[in-house]
């Protein structure tokens, strides 16, 4: 294996590690803010902006935690036969199914980035060039210049209107995490293959 | 190619793309991913992450890593010692009586956390070494743990009827009701059946020596207030909730929290408990999150081709079965599919398939959700590749086989096909206490 795929193993390993065991917390805040609903409406006032604040956390709560539970190797196989593989037939299986779901994953932050480039108000079919006409724009001419370039924000169509970029932003740095993560994944099961030490 | 075909070779690719043992998640997003691509171009390119915005305004949802965490604090910190050793002493006297109380255990820890495997947890580890030693036949015994920790998934909360409710679209607050009752049902067949058994042929559940048996009155008042924990973290979380004062959702997180400080009370929420409950939180339900996101985007781009009429269309018309024999296939061939999938993964893929089949067919949905949550249980627990019986093996004493498993759960399942048939030809045995409290 070249030294530069074994450093990245192990640098995106370590990220995740740490952005998931961050999100394993948020936990607590799901709860906090579950028991604060139930709390203000039992009191005073119920609080308008506690479900989608908890719908918020629980997206963060998987999507930035979905790279360390690949680590942890929880999602589920049907092992009707992968359960009787040795480590290399498995190794082999796997460093082909993960390419399925390096598509999955690009499709669905292809998906992501479209959606936040809509919700900071572009409406046309080209996210990427706007992303990047943004960023030209946010170097050249300050943030009141990218300000301008933006439309219509996208809100939620509740009480509490919130706007709805930050959340997507969320899903679309979890899933480009997961991206990198199986692609380590994939470097780990030809390791295996080859029988090296990683 | 018809839409019929396009539909049936969606089904089987991801079938194809599930034996290679591949994370399932990625199986089914792949498939729905590029069937979305290739029929609808730009447009179906966006599908998958629709999911994602729908998963998450899908307010339900958010009980699942609530119950999980529950569960796994419950399981972890072993609140529950205390529980099965009230049961010992109460039951032990009684011939089988461990094993009726390993039942009675069961019952209340279901009604506790949302899934099977906490109780199986609780009762391979606690349960098992003691009944062995008492004696106790270790077939039976096995059983008797698979079983009782099956009920997990039907007594409220159940994860399963949570994800059910989504995909059938309905109250999540009366399916749990209509859980309660076929639950407590099936607890109690078991019971009888073990009394019974041990009636017939003593040596299978001998009664517990004298010496044993000799507890002052006070002892044995004092354990019972073991009991209380479980109803107290019930009554806490359920009431309001039956009451109206909060949402489901809301009583989820006050569970999560009254487990959480219980076992801070009992000093057993050590550093050890408390990272292994919140990691395990996080794993098991970035596992449920990732495979409904895509099982909603595969289920989306499938109900957008009209598969589901297609296949209604094949059943009624030109196959000519009437709805009974249609609901009984289905059945069978949820037993088949549990014998080898996961739980999660089957209720996905084959639910948005099945189910509004059986609402078109004008069955109650709510019903059938508990009967669907029964097979369910079947499936996880018949050979060969029941999800339950590897379960079992990876937590039961060496002494216990794989042949011992597969032979213990005969009788159960039996008594559960009963209660199935029982809760079909009667629906009221599900459905009068949800019509009884919402007013029907």
């Amino acid at each position: 294996m070249p030294r530069f795929i074994l450093s990245y193993i192990r640098a995106i390993d370590a990220m995740n590690r740490f952005i998931g065991r961050f999100a394993m917390y948020l936990i607590f805040a799901l709860i906090g803010v579950l028991l604060w609903s139930s709390f203000s409406k039992a009191f005073f006032t119920p609080s308008h902006w506690t479900l989608e604040t908890a719908q918020f956390v629980m997206v963060a709560y998987y999507v930035l935690g979905g790279p360390y539970s690949i680590q942890l190797g929880s999602n589920v196989r049907m092992d009707l036969f992968y359960g009787g593989w040795s480590v290399r037939q498995r190794a082999w299986f796997d460093a082909f199914t993960v390419l399925f779901l390096l598509f999955y994953l690009g499709m669905l932050l292809y998906g992501a980035i479209s959606s936040t480039a809509y919700s900071l108000g572009y409406f046309g079919t080209e996210p990427f060039a706007f992303f990047w006409d943004l960023m030209i724009t946010f170097v050249t001419e300050g943030a009141s210049g990218a300000a301008e370039k933006m439309g219509f924000m996208e809100r939620s169509p509740t009480a509490w209107r919130p706007y709805l970029w930050p959340v997507k932003t969320i899903l679309c740095i979890g899933v480009f995490l997961m991206l990198l993560q199986s692609l380590a994944e994939f470097f780990r099961d030809i390791g295996r293959i080859r029988e090296e030490a990683l | 190619m018809s839409y019929e075909m396009i539909a049936i070779l969606m089904f089987s690719s991801m079938m194809l793309m599930l034996l290679t043992g591949q994370r399932v998640f990625g199986a089914i997003g792949f498939v729905g991913a590029f069937a979305g691509l290739m029929l609808w171009g730009t447009g179906g390119a966006d599908m998958p992450f629709s999911a994602a915005m729908k998963l998450m305004k899908w307010y339900p949802l958010l009980t699942l890593p609530m119950f999980i965490f529950m569960g796994y604090v419950l399981s972890e910190s072993k609140i529950a010692d205390d529980l099965y050793k009230m049961f010992h002493v109460w039951m032990g006297p009684v011939r089988g009586g461990l094993a009726i109380g390993t039942i009675g255990l069961m019952v209340l820890i279901s009604a506790m956390n949302g899934l099977s495997v906490a109780g199986m947890a609780i009762g391979a580890t606690i349960a098992l070494p003691e009944l062995l030693k008492r004696g106790y036949d270790k077939i039976m015994v096995t059983g008797v743990i698979q079983a009782g920790s099956s009920l997990g998934i039907l007594v409220p909360p159940s994860v399963v009827l949570v994800l059910y409710a989504m995909i059938a679209r309905q109250p999540v607050g009366q399916l749990w009701l209509a859980g309660v009752i076929p639950g407590l049902m099936m607890a109690t067949m078991f019971i009888i059946y073990i009394y019974v058994r041990c009636r017939i042929q003593p040596e299978l559940g001998p009664v517990l020596p004298p010496e044993e048996r000799d507890v002052p009155l006070a002892e044995k008042l004092r354990l019972l207030r073991a009991g209380l924990l479980p109803l107290v973290i019930f009554a806490v979380m359920m009431v309001p909730f039956v009451k109206g004062y909060t949402s489901l959702v809301e009583s989820s997180a006050i569970g999560a929290m009254a487990a959480f400080v219980a076992a801070v009370i009992k000093g057993r929420m050590t550093r050890e408990v408390f990272e292994t409950s919140v990691r395990s939180t996080l794993a098991i339900s970035c596992m449920f999150m990732w495979i409904i996101l895509a099982a909603l985007g595969f289920g989306a781009i499938f109900d957008g081709l009209g598969a589901v009429k297609a296949i209604d269309h094949l059943f009624t018309e030109q196959l000519g079965f009437g709805p009974w024999t249609i609901l009984i296939l289905m059945q069978l061939s949820f037993i088949l599919m549990g014998t080898f999938l996961d739980d999660t993964a089957m209720l996905v893929i084959v639910a948005p398939l099945y189910v509004p089949l059986v609402g078109s067919m004008g069955f109650d949905l709510v019903w059938y959700g508990v009967l669907y949550t029964i097979t369910c249980q079947i499936a996880y627990m018949t050979p060969p590749f029941g999800y339950n019986l590897f379960l079992m093996r990876a937590m039961a004493p060496p002494e216990i086989s794989i042949r011992d498993i597969y032979r213990s759960i005969i009788p159960f399942v039996l008594v559960m096909t009963f209660a199935l048939a029982m809760v079909i030809i009667f629906p009221q045995i599900a459905l009068w206490l949800p019509n009884y409290v919402y007013g029907k």
